[in-house]
C-alpha cells in the first residue's frame, strides 16, 4: 500500500514541478497494481522577477513579478501490476505586478500517460528497476500560447518517451535518474505573420522538441512514512530562436533550464490511504523563460477500485 | 514479456507517426512568374511621380536587331543559360517576371527585422538609434510604423517611376526579347511579347536595392547579394540581354537618387525630437484642451514616438492641417465615458473572436506593421489578377503614398490633440495588446488602414467590399485589444480615407485608366 502512495507522491512531484514546458510525465520509479486507484490534487504557486532574454538574465519593470498558480487534480490507475494509466488536467492561472498586460486564467494540457516496468531484479542489498514512460498531452481549452509570457502553455500537442532507471537499497536511500524526448507539434497563433529569423507567413508555429533528463537522490525513513528527496532537472529544446531584444517571446524559443528541487512527502498512519507532498524548486540557469521560483502542496488519496 | 514486447511496438509507432506529421512553412508568398493580364505599352506616358519627364533618365539607342554587337550579346546570354546551375535556376523561379513583388517581400521583411523598440538603459534613461553609428545599439532604423510607411512610399514610387521609364523606352525603341531573336532561347516564364531594353526588372532590382540599402544601411550587402542574384537570373531566364540589363541598372539609380534627395529632406530627420521639444508640444496640448498623453511605462519613456513626423512632407495632401480631424471628446466627457465603459466591457468578456481579431491585427514590434499588412494584401492581389509590372508598381505607388500621408495625418492628429490612452485615462485598466508608445487619437492602424482600403478599392472595384471590411476589423481590433477607444478608430478610418481621395485622384488623372 504503501508503495503505491509513494508511487503516486512521486508522480505527482515529477507533474508538479515540470508544468511548464517539461510537460506532465511521471518521472518515478513506483507501480501501483491492478485495480488501485489513487486521486490527488496539487496546487503550485510559482515566481520570477528576472528572465532569460537569448542567456542574458534581466529585468523589465513593465512585467515586475512575474506570477503563476495552478491547481493540478490527477487520477492513477493500475491496469496491470506493471502497467499503470495517469491522467491529469491542471487549472493555470498567471499575473503580473508591473505594466498592464492582462494575466490569463483557464485549463491548460490534458495528459495521459502510460507507464511499464520493463525490469526488476535485485543487486547486492538493494533492487534495480527500469520504466518506460510514453505521454500524450495536448491543450484542453483554447488558450492562446502566442501571448507569452502570460500564455498557459506551449499550445501544442506532445509526445514524450522516457527512460527511467531506479537503484534502491533495502534499508531505504536510492538514486533515480530518467532521460526523455519531448516531441512537440504545432501551435495556432492568431497573427499570420512572425518572424524567426525569417519572416513566416502563416499562423502556424512549430514548437522545438525538447530532451529532459534528471537525476534524484533521495531516502525512505520512519518505516517508509516519510521520504525526503533532492533532485537536479535538465530541460534543453533542440532547436529554437532566442527572444529578440526587449521583445516579448514566441512559442517558438529555444527554452532551456536547469533546476534544482526539494521534496518531501509524509504518509498518514491514521488514515488508511492519505498522503501529503510539499516542493520547493528553484532554476539557477536557463535561456528564454522566466527564472522561476515555486513551491508545492499536494493531497493524494489511494484505494483499491477493482 | 509479451506487455512489455507490446508496449514497446506501440512506442515506436507513435513516435513513427508524429514524425511523419511535420511539415514546411512558407516563408514568402507563393506564387511564380505569369502571363499578365495587360502589357500596358502605353504606360510610358503616364504621369511619373518624381519626374515631370519620361526621358530625364537618358540612356543609349540599343544596337539593331541583326548587329553584331547584338548577336553577339545573344550568343552570350545562351553560354550563360547553358551553364546554369541549379541554385540559379532556382533564383530565376523565385524572382519571376514580376520582380517588384520580391522587392517589396524583402522590404516587409527588414522592416519587421528592425522593428524593436528600444530598451532602457540601467540608470532607467533610454538610448535612440543614431543614423551616423546604425550597428551601435539600439541598431539603426527602428522601423516603427511611420518609418516603414515612409519606406514604402519610397521605394513603390521609385519602382514606379522606373517602370514609367522603362515602358516608355520598351515602346520607343522596340527592341523584341532574346527569346523572340533566337529560337534556342526560351523563356522561363510566359512568353509575353514585351520589348526587352531596358529591362524592367534590372529598373526594379536596382531602385529597390539603393533605397532599400538608404533605409536599412547594415542590410547593404544582404540587399547587393539579392540585386546581384536578381540581375543575373534576369538574363538566365531568357528575357533579357546584357545591354538591357545595363539600361535598365542606368534608370534605377537615377530614380533611386531623385526619390533619396527628396526622402533627405522630407523632415523625417527631424521627426524623433529632443524631450525639450516634446515638453513644448504637449504644453501646448494642455494649453489647448487641458489634457495631456503620458507614456505609463516603467521607466517612462521622455519622449513619443516621432512627435514631429506629422510635419514630414506629404505626397499628395498640400497641407496637414486640411485633413486634420475634429476634436476628440474631452475625457471624463459623456461621450468619452461611454466610450471608455465600452472598453471595460470588452475587457471583462472578451470573446474568441475578438480576441483573435486583436491579435491577427496587431502588427505591433517585430512586425511587418500595419503599412506592411496592406502591402501583402496588395501583393496578393496583383497576382490574382496578373497584373504587369508597371500596372503593379502603379498600385503600390498610389497606395503607399495614401498610407503614408495618412500617417503623417494621423501622427499630426496624435501630438496636436496630445490624447491619452486607455491604460491612463481608466484607472487599473489591463489590455490584452501593448500600448505603444504615442498619444491615442486617432488611431494609426485605422488611419493607414482607411487609406489602404481606399486606394485598393479604387483599383480593385470587385474588392472593395473586401477591403472595407479589413479596414473596419483593423480599426476595431485596436478597441479589443484596449489600446483605442472607439472614436479613436471611427474617426481614423474616415481620416483615413479622406487623404486617400487625394491619391485617388491624382491616379484618375495619370492617364492610365483611358481603357
Amino acid at each position: 500500500m504503501n508503495l503505491k502512495l509513494k508511487f503516486l507522491s512521486l508522480l505527482l512531484v515529477g507533474m508538479g514541478i515540470s508544468i511548464l514546458t517539461t510537460a506532465q510525465t511521471p518521472l518515478d520509479g513506483l507501480m501501483m497494481p491492478k485495480g488501485d486507484i489513487c486521486v490527488a490534487v496539487v496546487y503550485e504557486d510559482a515566481n520570477w522577477d528576472k528572465y532569460w532574454e537569448g542567456t542574458y538574465l534581466r529585468t523589465n519593470q513593465n512585467v515586475g513579478t512575474f506570477n503563476r498558480k495552478m491547481v493540478m487534480p490527477m487520477i492513477v490507475g493500475g491496469i496491470t501490476d506493471k502497467i499503470n494509466l495517469i491522467v491529469s488536467l491542471p487549472y493555470v492561472k498567471t499575473s503580473a505586478s508591473g505594466g498592464q498586460l492582462a494575466g490569463v486564467e483557464g485549463l491548460q494540457d490534458f495528459s495521459i500517460s502510460l507507464k511499464a516496468q520493463l525490469v526488476e531484479h535485485t543487486a547486492g542489498k538493494g533492487k534495480l528497476k527500469v520504466f518506460s514512460n510514453l505521454s500524450f498531452s495536448t491543450p484542453a481549452s483554447n488558450y492562446l500560447a502566442d501571448y507569452l509570457p502570460f500564455s498557459l502553455g506551449f499550445g501544442a500537442n506532445e509526445l514524450g518517451l522516457r527512460a527511467i532507471g531506479l537503484y534502491e537499497l533495502d534499508k531505504g536511500p536510492y538514486f533515480r535518474i530518467s532521460g526523455a524526448y519531448l516531441h512537440r507539434g504545432a501551435t495556432q497563433a492568431e497573427r499570420d505573420f512572425y518572424y524567426e529569423d525569417d519572416a513566416f507567413y502563416t499562423s502556424t508555429m512549430d514548437v522545438p522538441d525538447a530532451l529532459h533528463a534528471q537525476a534524484s537522490l533521495g531516502s525512505w525513513f520512519f518505516q517508509k512514512k516519510l521520504r525526503v528527496e533532492a533532485s537536479l532537472t535538465s530541460f534543453r529544446c533542440v532547436s529554437g530562436s532566442d527572444i529578440r531584444a526587449y521583445n516579448s517571446p514566441q512559442p517558438t524559443n529555444k527554452v532551456d533550464f536547469d533546476r534544482l528541487e526539494g521534496f518531501a512527502q509524509y504518509y498518514f498512519n491514521n488514515v488508511k490511504g492519505l498522503g501529503v507532498l510539499a516542493y520547493y524548486n528553484h532554476m539557477f540557469s536557463g535561456r528564454n523563460m522566466g527564472q522561476f521560483s515555486g513551491y508545492g502542496l499536494g493531497l493524494t488519496y489511494q484505494f483499491n477500485a477493482f | 514479456m509479451k506487455i512489455q514486447i507490446r508496449y514497446l511496438f506501440a512506442l515506436i509507432s507513435l513516435a513513427a507517426l508524429s514524425y511523419s506529421c511535420m511539415e514546411e512553412l512558407p516563408t514568402e508568398l507563393e506564387f511564380s512568374g505569369y502571363e499578365f493580364a495587360a502589357l500596358d505599352k502605353d504606360a510610358g506616358e503616364w504621369n511619373l511621380i518624381l519626374f515631370s519627364n519620361n526621358e530625364e533618365v537618358v540612356i543609349s539607342q540599343p544596337s539593331a536587331v541583326g548587329s553584331p554587337g547584338l548577336n553577339q550579346e545573344l550568343q552570350d546570354a545562351k553560354a550563360k543559360i547553358a551553364k546554369a546551375t541549379s541554385s540559379q535556376k532556382e533564383a530565376v523561379n523565385y524572382w519571376t517576371n514580376n520582380p517588384l513583388l520580391r522587392w517589396n517581400e524583402i522590404a516587409l521583411e527588414l522592416a519587421t527585422k528592425y522593428n524593436l523598440i528600444p530598451a532602457p538603459n540601467a540608470d532607467g534613461s533610454y538610448p535612440a538609434p543614431d543614423p551616423a553609428k546604425p550597428d551601435q545599439y539600439p541598431l539603426f532604423p527602428y522601423s516603427h510604423p511611420p518609418y516603414t510607411s515612409r519606406m514604402l512610399a519610397y521605394l513603390s514610387v521609385a519602382q514606379y517611376d522606373g517602370l514609367i521609364m522603362a515602358w516608355h523606352y520598351k515602346e520607343k525603341y522596340g527592341r523584341p526579347a532574346p527569346y523572340e531573336l533566337d529560337s534556342q532561347i526560351k523563356s522561363a516564364y510566359e512568353a509575353n511579347g514585351l520589348n526587352s531594353y531596358p529591362s524592367d526588372g534590372a529598373v526594379v532590382a536596382v531602385t529597390s536595392r539603393d533605397i532599400l540599402t538608404a533605409m536599412f544601411p547594415l542590410e547593404k550587402e544582404f540587399l547587393a547579394k539579392m540585386a546581384d542574384e536578381h540581375l543575373e537570373s534576369l538574363i538566365l531566364a531568357g528575357i533579357n540581354v546584357n545591354s538591357d540589363v545595363e539600361a535598365g541598372k542606368l534608370i534605377g539609380n537615377q530614380v533611386a537618387k531623385k526619390a533619396l534627395a527628396r526622402a533627405a529632406t522630407d523632415g523625417m530627420k527631424n521627426a524623433q525630437t529632443n524631450k525639450v521639444k516634446s515638453d513644448s508640444i504637449k504644453n501646448a496640448a494642455i494649453t489647448r484642451f487641458g489634457w495631456s498623453w503620458e507614456n505609463m511605462e516603467t521607466p517612462q519613456r521622455p519622449v513619443g514616438l516621432t512627435p514631429l513626423f506629422g510635419k514630414v512632407k506629404m505626397w499628395n495632401v498640400p497641407t496637414v492641417e486640411e485633413v486634420r480631424p475634429i476634436a476628440p471628446p474631452a475625457p471624463g466627457s459623456a461621450e468619452f465615458n461611454k466610450d471608455a465603459e465600452e472598453l471595460k466591457r470588452f475587457a471583462n468578456n472578451m470573446t474568441t473572436e475578438q480576441r483573435r481579431v486583436a491579435n491577427f491585427w496587431n502588427d505591433g514590434l517585430n512586425s511587418y506593421t500595419p503599412p506592411g499588412h496592406w502591402n501583402r494584401f496588395a501583393k496578393e492581389t496583383a497576382v490574382k489578377y496578373k497584373l504587369s509590372p508597371v500596372r503593379t508598381a502603379r498600385v503600390f505607388a498610389y497606395m503607399n503614398m495614401a498610407i503614408v500621408d495618412a500617417g503623417i495625418s494621423c501622427w499630426d492628429a496624435k501630438y496636436y490633440y496630445h490624447y491619452p490612452r486607455p491604460i491612463q485615462s481608466i484607472p487599473g485598466f489591463k489590455t490584452i495588446l501593448g500600448t505603444p508608445n504615442f498619444p491615442a487619437y486617432t488611431s494609426g492602424h485605422s488611419t493607414f488602414s482607411g487609406a489602404a482600403a481606399e486606394v485598393l478599392s479604387h483599383f480593385f472595384p470587385a474588392e472593395a467590399s473586401q477591403y472595407k471590411k479589413w479596414a473596419a476589423e483593423a480599426a476595431m481590433s485596436r478597441i479589443y485589444g484596449g489600446i483605442h477607444y472607439r472614436f479613436d478608430a471611427e474617426i481614423g478610418l474616415s481620416q483615413g480615407k479622406k487623404v486617400a481621395t487625394y491619391s485617388v485622384i491624382r491616379a484618375i488623372k495619370d492617364g492610365a485608366e483611358t481603357f
